[in-house]
């Protein structure tokens, strides 16, 4: 999956892949998680979110399942 | 010669190597300066020289204080705060190079001398000679180099012992990294045994990465790891395969065939080597062990007719009346018919009377392996996978050459994904395959003799404590190895749990943080220096930070190692509980200061444990 790369203060890039609904973080130690299940107007927040981090933190993290890729 | 600012005290007392000395009054201040740089006074683990003639005589302090005084002084000296006790450890020529052990003992009221750092350059030094690997910087003198003789490290066998958390995993990985440095050892050969799957993504540059279940998608360097049963010695092919075999006659008979299938397949497709007398039964010669299976399963469990004629195998039908014959490839059994030995019931069906197995568990066992996809790297090893007449589309070579053969200098196995019941056979057939083709290749230039392995063995209290075959392999490999260009690195968070065997072949012992007294202990009977004064320091390490003791090294040395790069650190790291930082700057999704999800799926969670394989297929590539 594509990913953009952000700035952030915990994640270095982005991507979602429409199809499967799949959320792609990858933060600024190289590790690489999928969030499942994630519909796009969440990610389209998420990219336009003055801060991905406070944004990943309240909406997505406990809410949707993720594995770590 | 009290104006000597190195002056520490003179000789009162020599037992063996263990020698007293009494301090200088005027030193207590405990600190003194030595060209401007300021010295600690009777540090335990600092060393102190005593010059004899033309020689020095090197030692390293172990013990400093009241219970250093001799023991007849003691009314006299109640405080004996101005003793100290010292291990000889080598000498050197003034100007010369430091050698271990010496060669004359000093006598009463030799004076003692600090070491200072020019000193320690001059004992440690040699920076340019190629054959020393950089890994760190001395304790306490950051402008010294921790070198390490590659010569020694790797035919001698050396061990890297630490606690949980204290640095293991960053030192192996620092080691690996200056080893497989492809300037300096354009041909350096490195071949790691990794139970936990940690080091793969810190060297996967340098490496080549074989794994069970590999991942295949594009721009993964992982390879599928095989280890075909054809390549197996009769005792590690019953094994793995058919299990324990307790009647003789079983045994006697399963050997015999197996023999014959390989003699047919050698006769069919002849290998360099080998010829049909110096054949046996150990011998890598591919064969079917499906087919071998399957006639065993059918001459044992296989039902007859009684009354029709030649008394054919009374298979069982399916609902569209086909016998149900099995499939040898794909390890499905045939089903026969139940017995029947009453005539009036249909046709009468009993088993043989002579069948060539006992009893047919063995063949359940097999028959269920061949079937499982967890065992298809041993039992359908892909083009390795034998066909009926013994066939095999590649050999044995293919597999050794990207073992031990390939471009890059560091190969890994990654075993995560073997069945934890037989992975200590596993391991011990991995060592043996190497071992054997190194031993027999030693003439040639990519023998052992000639192009040297370094085996580097993670997690090892796992499988070499007590029993099993991997224990005995590698105990030939430490005794016998050092010929054949064979060494080995013991990495392990439990020395205490390692056959002593094996820890007591170790030159080099890379010692963490150990705070464990058995572990510790196990570590001073197996060091060959005597210096039970520098061991004991092992409980107060800082992370990080070694004590290096032994052959590759020329004195013992506290060392901080150079950690590497972080992208370059082993994937070792314990599950953080509790992240320090905020969550919106967290780089961890989860922990216990996180909330879970709303719906968890469990179903997903059973789907890694179902296909043995962390990653669920949902994942997007």
């Amino acid at each position: 999956m594509e990913r953009k790369p952000v700035t952030s203060s915990n994640i270095a890039s982005i991507g979602y892949d429409e199809n499967t609904s799949t959320l792609e973080i990858e933060f600024l130690n190289n590790s690489i998680y999928q969030y499942f299940d994630v519909p796009q107007h969440i990610y389209q927040g998420l990219m336009q979110a003055d801060s991905h981090g406070q944004f990943l933190a309240q909406n997505i993290k406990g809410v949707y399942r993720y594995s770590k890729v | 010669m009290k104006n000597n600012s190195t002056f520490l005290g003179t000789v009162q007392d020599v037992t063996g190597t263990t020698i007293r000395v009494a301090m200088v009054h005027d030193s207590l201040s405990g600190l003194t300066y030595v060209n401007g740089e300021g010295y600690r006074i009777g540090q335990i683990g600092s060393f102190v020289k005593i010059p004899i003639g033309y020689n020095y005589l090197f030692g390293i302090i172990t013990q400093v204080g009241a219970g250093a005084v001799p023991e007849n002084q003691i009314p006299s000296q109640p405080y004996g705060n101005r003793w100290i006790t010292i291990q000889l450890v080598g000498e050197g020529q003034r100007a010369g190079e430091f050698q271990r052990g010496i060669s004359q003992y000093p006598t009463i009221s030799d004076e003692v001398h600090l070491v200072s750092e020019e000193d320690l350059k001059r004992i440690y030094g040699q920076p340019d000679k190629p054959y020393f690997v950089n890994v760190g910087h001395i304790a306490g003198a950051e402008s010294i180099p921790a070198l390490i003789d590659v010569n020694k490290l790797i035919t001698r066998h050396s061990a890297v012992v630490g606690t949980t958390g204290s640095g293991k995993s960053t030192t192996v990985a620092s080691l690996l990294n200056a080893l497989s440095d492809t300037e300096k050892y354009p041909s350096s050969r490195i071949l790691v045994f990794d139970i936990h799957g940690e080091y793969g993504q810190a060297l996967k540059d340098r490496a080549n990465i074989y794994k069970i279940n590999a991942d295949k998608s594009a721009g993964s360097v992982e390879k599928e790891l095989l280890l075909p049963f054809w390549a197996l010695n009769f005792d590690e092919l019953c094994e793995v395969s058919f299990g324990k075999i307790s009647n003789e006659k079983d045994y006697n008979t399963i050997l015999e065939r197996i023999l014959s299938e390989k003699r047919k397949s050698l006769e069919k497709y002849p290998r360099k080597g080998l010829n049909t007398d110096t054949l046996n039964v150990d011998s890598p010669i591919p064969f079917s062990l499906n087919h071998l299976w399957y006639e065993l399963y059918t001459q044992t469990l296989g039902k007859l007719y009684q009354d029709k004629e030649g008394k054919p195998l009374a298979y069982e039908l399916d609902k569209d009346g086909n016998e149900i014959k099995g499939d040898p490839v794909n390890g499905l059994p045939p089903i026969f018919k139940k017995i029947n030995s009453n005539g009036a019931n249909g046709d009468r069906v009993q088993y043989q009377n002579e069948s060539p197995l006992t009893n047919g568990q063995q063949l359940h066992s097999l028959g269920s392996k061949l079937r499982i996809p967890r065992f298809d790297f041993i039992f359908k090893p892909t083009d390795l996978t034998p066909k009926h007449d013994g066939d095999v589309d590649k050999d044995l070579d293919e597999l050794l050459k990207g073992w031990i053969g390939s471009d890059k200098p560091i190969t890994i196995l990654d075993l995560s994904g073997v069945p934890i019941t037989i992975l200590n056979t596993i391991i011990g057939v991995l060592l043996r395959i190497i071992y054997d083709g190194l031993f027999w290749s030693r003439n040639l230039s990519q023998g052992g003799k000639e192009r040297p392995l370094l085996l580097l063995m993670e997690e090892a209290h796992n499988y070499l404590n007590s029993e099993g075959s991997a224990l005995s392999i590698v105990q030939k490999i430490v005794k016998e190895g050092r010929k054949y260009g064979i060494g080995t690195m013991i990495v392990s968070q439990r020395p205490s749990e390692i056959n002593s065997t094996i820890l007591s072949q170790c030159g080099t012992f890379f010692a963490l943080r150990l705070s464990n007294s058995t572990d510790r202990g196990h570590i001073t009977s197996a060091v060959s220096d005597n210096l039970e004064g520098l061991t004991s320091m092992l409980p107060i390490l800082k992370t990080g930070e070694a004590i290096i003791l032994g052959e590759a090294v020329k004195l013992p040395m506290r060392t901080f190692i150079k950690a590497p790069t972080k992208e370059r650190r082993p994937d070792s790291q314990d599950p953080i509980v509790f992240d320090e930082v905020e969550s919106k700057d967290s780089l961890r999704p989860g922990g216990w200061g996180n909330k879970m999800e709303e719906a968890p799926n469990y179903e997903e969670f059973i789907e890694t444990w179902r296909a043995q394989n962390p990653k669920i297929e949902r994942i997007i590539k």
